[in-house]
């Protein structure tokens, strides 16, 4: 399938592999995919980023997203579901630092971190990432898969990254806006989001 | 007013969605806890038959999970 991808998709998924590696994690993420997607400079992708995000806006972007690595990878939504059974997700999260030290949530719980991984693979999320990318282009008629089309299937994965991208503005709606006027908006966006 | 607001609330209660978020969000969270504690118990000398045993799960199944780490 990465036939089909531009150069500018393709240097996000490389990307996401040595973002991945940087911080030591067990497998490539969506974090990671949306980290690369940060580094892109005039591609379609960065600019819908640049043209929603406002100056500053990468490093609030990453801190929100460390705050969520924090969490145990909880977004601001689960941490909300779990306040009405009656859990502080804070809470857990505070007392768990304290015995075992800042961050110790933040590892990951698939067991598979920390394996020797000659290839780094992809875990669940950001194959997802790659597979709606599909679609979305698919459904768009469009013949490529651009970091356009990564950047779309992150906003629809309702993710962590797509909640801290809704944060600063960046969502479905506004990156098809931005990409493809407001007509190009419900051209083929609802199938994609259907599906 | 209050009522209104209150009937609204209790409405969302209901929603599935808010349940089942909630239950997905708690397996999340104990995957990680599960990880924190096992990866403790490692480290202070704990064998996988004796963490197996907390857990109530088989030695060879939490070897599989956090083995080789």
């Amino acid at each position: 399938m990465f036939e089909r991808f531009t150069k500018d998709a393709r240097a996000v998924v490389e990307g996401a592999v040595s973002h991945s590696g940087r911080v030591g994690a067990g497998s490539v993420e969506e974090e990671h995919m949306l980290l690369a997607l940060l580094d892109r400079e005039g591609s379609r992708g960065s600019f819908a980023l640049t043209s929603l995000g406002e100056s500053g806006f990468r490093a609030s972007l990453e801190r929100d997203l460390a705050e969520a690595r924090r969490r145990g990878g909880l977004s601001r939504a689960d941490a909300d579901a779990l306040s009405g059974l009656g859990i502080d997700l804070s809470e857990i999260v505070a007392r768990i630092e304290e015995a075992h030290g800042e961050g110790a949530l933040e590892s990951g719980g698939r067991g598979g971190n920390g394996r020797r991984a000659r290839r780094r693979p992809f875990g669940q999320e950001a194959k997802d990432v790659l597979v709606r990318a599909l679609r979305i282009a698919a459904a768009r008629r469009d013949r490529h898969i651009g970091d356009e089309h990564l950047l779309l299937a992150i906003t629809l994965r309702g993710g962590v990254a797509a909640e801290v991208l809704a944060d600063h503005g960046v969502t479905y709606e506004s990156v098809t806006r931005v990409l493809y006027g407001p007509s190009g908006a419900s051209g083929g966006g609802a199938a994609a989001k259907a599906s | 007013m209050t009522e209104a607001t209150d009937l609204a609330e209790r409405a969302g209660d209901r929603d599935p969605r808010i349940g089942l978020r909630a239950v997905s969000a708690l397996r999340r969270l104990l995957e990680q806890l599960e990880a924190v504690q096992v990866r403790s118990a490692r480290n202070q000398g704990w064998s996988w038959q004796e963490i197996a045993a907390e857990l109530g799960v088989s030695r060879q199944a939490v070897h599989k999970k956090y083995g080789r780490q």
